[in-house]
């Protein structure tokens, strides 16, 4: 019988664990140049959001960041950012993927 | 009515295509639109000039509604296209008796492209240079006629003529506030006997936040404040081959105003005071010219 629940237990634990690897959503911190006044950053946003798999993008125009949010399973790579970010008008100076978001079920 | 000089009028319609590609209020610079983006510009202006040296006591008016549409073709290349329509009049003195000359109708459409020749960020701030090169096409009515014959060239809402516009834009723009300086030169053609100076400008736009002094997280709204100069150099008019007298001149305007940015749209408000005034002849001086508009990013 304790070995019946240890292996249960067990069991479970792994299952949750693969749950929230799947929920797992990349994130990234995106440091453009020449951002430097609010009807500037639509197109930034707009560029962006444009790309599969963007579930979310959070513009900080003081510090010249954008967080880039990504839907579950998705990722981004430098390049898209890039040409997204140049297209919008500005310059990417730095592409960070940041700790994963996990979501709770 | 050959005393009567179309200074005013050329001054509006430098305000309105002034108006295409620009973050200032009274010219215009290199207004960011993104590579697929658009951005329209509605712009309501209000141009008096009453301050007549001659005896006719004249009084034009023009009134403009200007619609601006600017489409980011790649990131560098932007076209833009302008469309006003006008009400213009004028009153006047002529043999005892009072006489109004008016007119309105949708002017002339103006096309251009800008080249963004030169970039560089660095955070918060960038800098960028900007030829362009337009045309003026002649959609607007120029045969309007009334009681006393066909109007003057310059109370007609279109002038008749393909005419050429040309120069550069500089911007430098930070979180705290931005500098656009122009340089641009309209070539003017002839057309019914009838040819506007050509105008030399050269602008500058100096535009601070005021709201928020400090900036928080996101994308706040900025409420900038506004002062612009507008340096106009117009050349005589030529009627029936012959330079007119009492046309052309130079004209600085200063031009305070007031801007609510935010992401999607923009609403401004801004007068132009003319401060020095140096016409030929008994060329019609301005009062002022009120503008006031939204854009809005596609």
């Amino acid at each position: 019988m304790k070995v019946f629940w240890q292996r249960t237990v067990l069991i479970l634990g792994l299952v949750l664990m693969s749950v929230s690897a799947f929920a797992a959503q990349q994130a990234y911190k995106l440091r453009v140049d020449g951002l430097a006044c609010p009807f500037c950053a639509y197109g930034i946003e707009k560029k962006l959001n444009a790309i599969k798999g963007v579930q979310k993008i959070e513009v900080d125009i003081a510090s010249g960041t954008v967080n880039v949010t990504m839907t579950e399973g998705a990722s981004l790579d430098e390049a898209t950012a890039q040409r997204a970010v140049k297209d919008a008008g500005f310059t990417l100076r730095k592409f960070e993927p940041v700790q994963p978001a996990t979501q709770t079920k | 009515m050959k005393a009567f000089t179309p200074l005013s009028i050329v001054l509006a319609a430098l305000n309105v295509v002034g108006v295409v590609w620009s973050a200032p209020i009274t010219f215009n610079t290199a207004l960011p639109v993104h590579e697929g983006g658009m951005v329209w510009r509605e712009q309501f202006i209000y141009d008096k000039n009453s301050r007549d040296s001659s005896p006719a006591n004249r009084d034009m008016k023009v009134s403009g509604l200007v619609s601006v549409l600017g489409y980011g073709v790649t990131r560098d290349v932007a076209l833009f296209g302008m469309l006003p329509y006008l009400d213009k009049r004028l009153d006047m003195d002529r043999g005892g008796q009072r006489v109004t000359r008016s007119d309105q109708g949708i002017g002339d459409l103006t096309l251009f492209g800008r080249y963004t020749a030169y970039q560089s960020d660095v955070p918060g701030r960038t800098f960028r240079v900007s030829p362009f090169l337009g045309v003026k096409a002649p959609t607007g009515r120029d045969n309007a006629q009334d009681g006393l014959g066909r109007l003057p060239s310059p109370i007609q809402p279109g002038t008749g003529s393909w005419d050429a516009l040309g120069g550069v834009v500089a911007t430098y723009q930070t979180l705290a506030y931005q500098i656009d300086s122009q340089l641009s030169y309209n070539a003017n053609r002839e057309a019914n006997g009838f040819r506007f100076g050509n105008v030399a400008k050269l602008d500058a736009s100096f535009q601070y936040r005021l709201w928020p002094r400090t900036l928080g997280s996101g994308v706040p709204a900025f409420l900038y404040g506004v002062l612009e100069a507008n340096l106009v150099r117009v050349e005589k008019n030529r009627i029936g081959g012959v330079d007119d007298p009492n046309s052309g001149g130079t004209t600085l305007f200063l031009s305070p105003g007031l801007q609510y940015v935010t992401q999607k749209w923009i609403l401004e408000a801004g007068i132009q005071v003319p401060v020095v005034q140096n016409l030929n002849g008994i060329a019609l001086k301005n009062n002022y010219i009120f503008s006031t508009g939204f854009r809005v990013n596609f």
